[in-house]
């Protein structure tokens, strides 16, 4: 056999094995979800007729609620009061912020809006569940033809689902808005959405959790 | 010529087999972080059908009849029973979906020439070592101490940091030991010597790493390889996989299980913290350990496959000695090098693993 050839396809060879381990090295993840929220969403509208925010209504899982009440010390066992709650909820809304708040706001298809810190928050615990509840100011007032909210989060550690039973309300909106909302279920329409959109934003933030999206998107004249 | 042909068409297939393997548990939902390495992404959507999907919506709902059967535990003994098959059943779809955990256990069997054997024998240590983590830092945190979730968390946090620099720090050491066999073997099968520079610049190399794999495998390997690569040509330098078995092999094989054992799965955190506030920690951690069996199952079953795979490519590249040892070199190495991608990647955030539950 002729000694060169053949080892330096080799060392090739060698290397393109690499190949596919260096790639893959790039991601592994856990996705599926372990903290599941209900979501209510009210869009608070200015006398101007701009978005000046969103104020959530998040219900957590059973599970989730005993994690985050743990160690926390009542008056009166089982029940919390808003103040007992305070603390807890100051965690919960500093946390937040690092994931955006989970709340994406784009105003005609545009980019994300950016969002102010959280104001008025408080937890309440009624009939064994645990709600928080928060208002997101917008940096700048939304004025738009179509505007859009997304609740989701992109790595799907948490699931959101709006509530049953109107989830959402627009409050001092202009006469003639309408809303509509897509949940997550809808399966590969909002898939199908998402693409769409996704390619209008130059491929920009294309992400696992978006296909669990809940949209809500309002048409003002 | 015709086997020769053969048999790189073989151990192509067996390369695209291992990386199935690797991509199945690594690499099917890629969540990197938003960070400003990771560029924009490509315009098109992951679909969630599939079997990713199945897996996702099979997790999910295992995971939620755990605190409902939790619940009904407390008044009806026989739900125990509903509890472990649950929790059995999400420890197996748990570990069956991405995570990496499964990833740094196979790349390090494939990297450190181990057997299917200790394969599962390491699934099944770093799954309990995880159960146990988690049943210490709520047994300590929550039962003990009675500690807010905010403390909680931020234990979590640091034992997750901890165990991600460990993963990183395992990886450079595989990668050290690798790389050096893997130069080696390159050097072996070049026949002509390299260039002068180039040749000085492995050489030093290959001199400080001859002394650190002394330790681990012996001096066979050292006094006959000397310090002249050069003048060997034609023949594998690379060391036999009989060297590489010894004692270094099962303390390397700790470091695994300690690196990946460390950080505890979030759900089995909330799964105890839920129990324990419903009077009925015993039962969540009965329930945490029998999940913790089911996920080693699953992760056996990647392990031996992921071993399987490289034996055979040993097999059949043992033909030729000098091109088969160089391919076996090069696949450890890669196996090494994805160990320390996989580490610095979770350590720095460009790969986001499972989060803790903060928040």
């Amino acid at each position: 056999m002729r000694p060169r050839r053949p080892e330096v396809t080799a060392s090739l060879r060698g290397l393109s094995l690499l190949l596919p381990f260096l790639l893959l090295g790039a991601g592994a993840a856990e996705a599926h979800p372990h903290v599941w929220i209900t979501a209510v969403s009210e869009l608070l509208y200015a006398p101007d007729g701009s978005l000046a925010g969103v104020r959530h209504a998040w219900t957590f899982d059973d599970m989730f609620a005993s994690y985050a009440l743990q160690g926390i010390e009542t008056k009166v066992r089982g029940t919390y009061s808003r103040e007992e709650l305070a603390p807890l909820a100051e965690t919960n809304v500093e946390a937040l912020k690092e994931y955006a708040y989970f709340t994406y706001a784009r105003a005609d298809g545009g980019k994300k809006e950016k969002f102010s810190e959280p104001v008025d928050y408080f937890l309440d615990y009624k009939e064994g569940q645990l709600t928080l509840h928060f208002t997101l100011p917008l940096k700048t007032p939304l004025k738009a033809k179509q505007l859009s909210l997304e609740v989701y989060d992109p790595t799907f550690f948490v699931d959101f689902q709006l509530a049953k039973t109107d989830p959402v309300k627009l409050v001092s909106a202009p006469e003639g808005c309408k809303m509509a909302f897509q949940r997550p279920n809808d399966g590969s329409a909002t898939a199908q959405t998402l693409n769409e959109q996704t390619f209008a934003n130059g491929g920009e933030n294309a992400n696992y959790g978006a296909m669990f999206a809940n949209k809500i998107t309002v048409d003002c004249p | 010529m015709k086997r020769q042909a053969f048999r790189t068409r073989a151990v192509f297939a067996l390369a695209a087999l291992l990386t199935v393997i690797v991509a199945l548990d690594a690499a099917i939902p890629m969540v990197m972080a938003q960070s400003p390495f990771a560029g924009p992404r490509p315009p098109s959507q992951p679909e969630i059908g599939g079997i990713v999907g199945w897996l996702l919506a099979r997790q999910s709902e295992f995971y939620r009849e755990i605190s409902a059967t939790i619940r009904s535990a407390r008044s009806d003994g026989s739900a125990v029973w509903t509890l472990m098959a649950i929790s059995f059943a999400y420890g197996i779809f748990h570990a069956a979906g991405p995570g990496h955990g499964k990833a740094v256990i196979s790349s390090y069997l494939v990297a450190n020439q181990e057997t299917a054997r200790r394969g599962i024998v390491l699934s099944f240590a770093s799954a309990l070592m995880q159960a146990l983590v988690a049943i210490l830092i709520v047994a300590i945190g929550a039962w003990l101490l009675n500690a807010t979730a905010k403390t909680m968390c931020g234990a979590e946090r640091a034992i997750e940091i901890a165990s991600y620099a460990l993963i990183a720090a395992f990886g450079a050491r595989l990668v050290w030991t690798k790389g050096g066999n893997f130069v080696r073997a390159l050097q072996a099968s070049w026949p002509e010597p390299a260039p002068a520079m180039a040749t000085g610049g492995h050489h030093h190399r290959d001199h400080d790493h001859g002394h650190d794999h002394t330790h681990d495998h012996g001096h066979l390997h050292h006094s006959e390889d000397g310090h002249v690569h050069d003048e060997h040509s034609g023949h594998s330098h690379g060391p036999e996989p009989s060297e590489l078995a010894g004692p270094g092999g099962w303390r390397r094989g700790l470091a695994a299980i300690a690196a990946v054992g460390l950080r505890p799965c979030s759900g089995a955190i909330l799964v105890l913290v839920f129990s324990l506030a419903q009077g009925m920690f015993w039962a969540g951690i009965a329930a945490t350990l029998v999940m913790a069996i089911g996920t080693a199952i699953s992760v056996a079953i990647i392990a031996v496959l992921a071993v399987s795979a490289r034996d055979v490519a040993q097999r059949l590249s043992n033909a030729s000695d000098g091109t088969g040892a160089l391919i076996m070199r090069g696949i450890e190495f890669g196996a090494a090098g994805l160990v320390l991608l996989l580490g610095s990647g979770l350590l720095f955030g460009y790969v986001v693993a499972e989060r803790t539950t903060c928040f």
